[in-house]
């Protein structure tokens, strides 16, 4: 059977049963966290933007925040048929686009912030991080299959790996 | 922050902020390359987060883009981005400004065309900067420069990242600079955007009395 394709834009969260290929292009900062329930044969992908929603819960897009986002995909899994032991979680990006000799910017910094900040909750949520690949300097495309439940980077100039 | 933030006056004001700037810029450039240099009207532009990937583009094309980071009176980030491909053309006319003659892109070994990039970006922004300056009466200090080649939406969520803090819109001062030259085959465009920090337009327009 033919994989469905969805392609995630910013702030993005989706929940797609098999056969999916979940797919996010131009990863900078941002993380692509994939969840996924190999026996229930279903995944989730959120495409998080910034590591805070520092309260501004619900006015915003639920897949933007790490804080939001994480327990967000995990609850949407859980009601879609995904049984909490089986899940697992892999995540790509937070890499820093921009490195300023001699000066520290703040938000230069985000993409290691969102991995932080997604790994924490993902371990408090008790998901079993089985696999990334983050930070660096350099962009990612990812997608995320579920006939092999592997994630597919693609990083320009350094070819492709699956994690 | 979206279209209704502001009045006319200040968008106005804002757009013609970004008027000095790159005018300066262009002038710069077209001193440093001797080339015939074209600017567009800069346009004041709200555009959500959400689809900033594909405002300037194909998400998915390869970029070259200098950033720099300027504190003191007016706190900003400026990003100076190109098509790969045109930036390539843009280090051969510089090479060729300091050497006489044209060497090609590929026999320009990497750290070489990196630094002439980060140069050109360096001298384009600093003018946009020192311009903008100069009408606010205020000081500032430029950061050194840094440089990325990567996917446009890579390079695109230091932008969207800024303005994801404070909301869902993005106000971009976008203005486009056109190199003209006999001696590549294409023209040279370059982009230069201009991320102010929270609080630094109120900032502006109060320096401008339009607040």
């Amino acid at each position: 059977m033919a994989e469905n394709n969805f392609i995630l834009g910013m702030a993005d969260l989706l929940v797609a049963p098999a056969p999916a290929k979940l797919v996010t292009l131009g990863l900078g900062s941002c993380i692509g966290l994939v969840v996924f329930d190999s026996f229930a044969r279903i995944a989730g992908m959120a495409h998080i933007m910034l590591p805070d929603s520092r309260g501004r819960l619900g006015a915003e897009k639920i897949g933007k925040f790490a804080d939001t986002a994480v327990p967000s995909l995990i609850e949407e899994m859980l009601k879609r048929g995904a049984t909490r032991p089986h899940l697992k979680a892999k995540i790509a990006g937070g890499a820093q686009m921009f490195a300023l000799p001699g000066a520290s910017v703040d938000f230069l910094t985000v993409g290691a912030k969102n991995v932080k900040e997604t790994t924490t909750r993902l371990a408090r949520l008790g998901v079993a991080l089985v696999a990334s690949d983050t930070g660096g300097n350099k962009g990612r495309t990812i997608e995320f299959s579920t006939s092999n439940w592997m994630l597919k980077i693609k990083t320009l100039g350094k070819g492709v790996r699956e994690i | 922050m979206d279209n209704t933030t502001f009045n006319a006056m200040q968008l106005d004001a804002i757009r013609e902020v970004g008027n000095i700037g790159t005018g300066n810029a262009a002038t710069a450039l077209s001193k440093m390359l001797s080339c015939k240099t074209m600017m567009d009207v800069p346009a004041v532009e709200f555009v959500s987060i959400y689809e900033l990937s594909q405002h300037y583009g194909d998400p998915m094309d390869t970029v070259a883009a200098v950033f720099v980071r300027s504190v003191g009176g007016f706190m900003c980030s400026l990003i100076f981005i190109q098509p790969e491909e045109e930036s390539h053309l843009m280090v051969e006319l510089l090479l060729k400004q300091q050497f006489g003659s044209k060497i090609p892109f590929d026999e320009i070994p990497d750290y070489m065309s990196d630094s002439a990039l980060t140069e050109v970006g360096n001298i384009v922004l600093s003018s946009f900067l020192n311009a903008i300056n100069l009408l606010l009466g205020t000081q500032h200090q430029i950061s050194v420069p840094g440089v990325a080649h990567d996917m446009l939406s890579s390079v695109l969520d230091v932008v969207a990242s800024v303005f994801g803090q404070m909301g869902e819109m993005a106000l971009l001062i976008k203005t486009e600079l056109k190199v003209e030259s006999a001696d590549t085959v294409k023209d040279v465009r370059g982009n230069i955007i201009l991320i102010p920090d929270p609080d630094a337009l109120e900032v502006l327009l109060k320096k401008l009395k339009v607040m």
